[in-house]
């Protein structure tokens, strides 16, 4: 990417992930219903919150990858606890953050 | 996980709080295991960047000397921003009394301390439970693995799964918590001393409110590192969950830490500085909203943002040195309990006695309801526009200025602004302050 981008437009969510170290567990931490199971999740809110960008819209459901995952929590206290599964990842793997 | 033996203490957890109890007390000759389920302490961690420093030298006197300081605050800046018009305060003082660091770096740090003074560390470890028996705590669990224990620190974090499965707490409320997220920001040498006047060894520390979070109560932070600067984002989540949901966020929370960073006013500082690292992290609103109701039961205490200590008055952000020092009263807590016959119920409560009575408890109730204060539309929203419309027509006049007062009471009426409300809300702010 050449700086002229990083000074005139913003980066988009991939693009800021892309700077950080992941050593991604095969095993998700984090799952989430599929389909009418969704009900009573806050799409928008996960959507536009989740800082790592772990949910988007795909029509009606929301579908969710949790690679990009920086395990902050917040999905997991804004969903009703039996529509979430919610766990930091195992043995460390995930996020490896520097200069946080 | 397999370590086997029986310790005095286990802390879960080698943040700032579990590290401070685990050094004190391993080098009061305990036999402390610490369990991490990072890799290494500090790499899942994210704050904002600036640490008062006389807590920490209370547990660590050779701070000064060895802990990883960026630079120390001399220079406190204040933005409020509406749109591309920015009213800037600074402050500045000879006399630093925190410094700047990287959170990962800093908790490193004082895990490493606690290791020298004899502590054991076991990272990438998870706890999935603190085990309870007969009515009192007897260790903690991961996967197939016990651990037993006299006592258990528990030093998780503001995310406390172990404490809520335990039922000594409830579910995370919304309105108790904000999200961070945090760009940092490589500069190169001489920037931050050239852009924002320091010296080598000197930093800035700057919180900015407005339009920046989109109507969502909160505000960002700028904060210098050696050669990196570190930016971000808090908002209250409970509201951001609202305004989400009521499709009035429209943008993605990435978004408004990178219009913020490419801010006209803003980005002449960092210019094409590359970015890093991004990360986002949940944190305490402030208040004593989230303070468990027991600090102790029979072989537990908590400690740190896990027992809810943290104070955020908008100006600044007092958590790691409270975490320490609320890890530092536990330790020292743990110490007298066995000296006085065991780690009962009872004799752990000292912790909170002591907590009670040292300051970080008297800063909590003497800013108590801050952040309901903070996260008021009046302040967050309105005062900045207000005072943002007072200096617009003080100076951006061709001919004719108005008076100071008619500016004011133009500003006022622009933003519908009650200057009654206004006037007792700041009342409140004051003798809070
Ligand atoms: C955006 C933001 C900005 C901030 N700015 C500042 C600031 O400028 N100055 C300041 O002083 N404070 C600031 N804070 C607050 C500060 O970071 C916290 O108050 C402080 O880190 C709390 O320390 P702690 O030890 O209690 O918890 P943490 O630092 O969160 O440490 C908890 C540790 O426990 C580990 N852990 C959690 N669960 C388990 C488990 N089940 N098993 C094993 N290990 C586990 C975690 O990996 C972590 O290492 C900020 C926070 C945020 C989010
Ligand atoms: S824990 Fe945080 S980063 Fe991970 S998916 Fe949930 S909201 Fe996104």
């Amino acid at each position: 990417m050449s700086q002229e981008t990083l000074l005139t437009r913003p980066l988009k969510i991939e693009d800021l992930l892309q700077r950080n170290i992941y050593d991604v567990d095969e095993d998700p931490h984090i799952e989430i219903p599929r389909g009418s199971e969704q009900e009573g999740l806050p799409k928008e809110a996960l959507v536009y919150l989740c800082p790592a960008g772990c949910y988007t819209r795909i029509g009606d459901e929301i579908l969710f990858s949790y690679e990009g995952c920086v395990e902050c929590g917040l999905c997991r206290i804004i969903s009703p606890p039996d529509k979430i599964r919610w766990e930091y990842p195992k043995s460390g793997r995930g996020v490896q953050y520097r200069f946080t | 996980m397999s370590i086997t033996g029986k310790f005095d203490v286990v802390v879960v957890g080698a943040g700032p709080a579990g590290s401070a109890a685990a050094y004190i007390l391993a080098k009061a000759g305990f036999k402390v295991l610490v369990v991490e389920r990072g890799r290494g302490a500090g790499s899942k961690e994210l704050f904002g960047g600036k640490v008062y420093a006389q807590p920490l030298r209370d547990i660590w006197p050779d701070l000064d000397k060895s802990a990883p300081i960026h630079r120390w605050v001399t220079k406190e800046r204040f933005s409020l921003v509406v749109g591309e018009r920015v009213l800037t305060v600074e402050y500045s003082s000879p006399r630093p009394v925190g410094f700047t660091t990287y959170l990962p770096e800093l908790a490193k740090w004082m895990a490493d301390k606690a290791v020298e003074a004899g502590a054991l560390l076991i990272d990438e470890v998870r706890v999935d439970e603190i085990v309870v028996k007969d009515g009192r705590v007897i260790g903690v669990r991961s996967g197939g693995d016990l651990v037993e224990a006299d006592v258990v620190v528990d030093a998780e974090g503001v995310n406390r799964l172990l404490l809520e499965k335990l039922g000594l707490v409830e579910r995370l409320d919304p309105k108790h918590i904000a999200l961070g997220v945090k760009e940092v920001l490589r500069t190169g040498k001489g920037v931050i001393e050239e852009k924002l006047g320091l010296g080598k060894d000197e930093g800035m520390a700057w919180m900015v409110a407005g339009d920046i979070t989109a109507g969502i109560p909160g505000g960002g932070f700028i904060y210098t590192m050696k050669d990196m600067i570190s930016i971000g984002l808090v908002l209250h989540v409970g509201k951001a969950v609202e305004a989400a949901e009521k499709g009035l966020l429209r943008e993605h929370v990435s978004l408004l830490l990178e219009k913020f960073r490419l801010h006209p006013y803003f980005k002449r500082i960092w210019g094409e500085a590359d970015i890093m690292e991004y990360g986002g992290h949940l944190t305490i609103e402030g208040g004593l909203g989230l303070v468990p109701k027991k600090l102790a039961i029979n072989g537990l205490v908590v400690v740190g943002d896990a027992a809810g200590l943290l104070l955020n008055t908008g100006y600044t952000v007092r958590g790691v040195d409270f975490a320490a020092t609320s890890g530092r009263l536990a330790a020292e807590a743990i110490i007298e309990a066995f000296n006085n016959g065991g780690p009962s119920e009872e004799n752990l409560r000292v912790y909170e006695d002591k907590l009670k009575s040292s300051f970080v408890w008297r800063e909590l109730v003497r800013h108590r309801g801050i952040e309901r204060v903070m996260s008021d539309p009046l302040f967050f929203t309105k005062l900045p526009r207000l005072l943002i419309g007072v200096m617009k027509r003080l100076y951006e006049a061709d001919y004719e200025e108005p008076t100071i007062l008619d500016a004011f009471i133009e500003s006022t009426s622009e933003e519908d602004i009650s200057l009654a409300r206004l006037l007792f809300k700041l009342g409140s702010v004051v003798g809070k302050l």
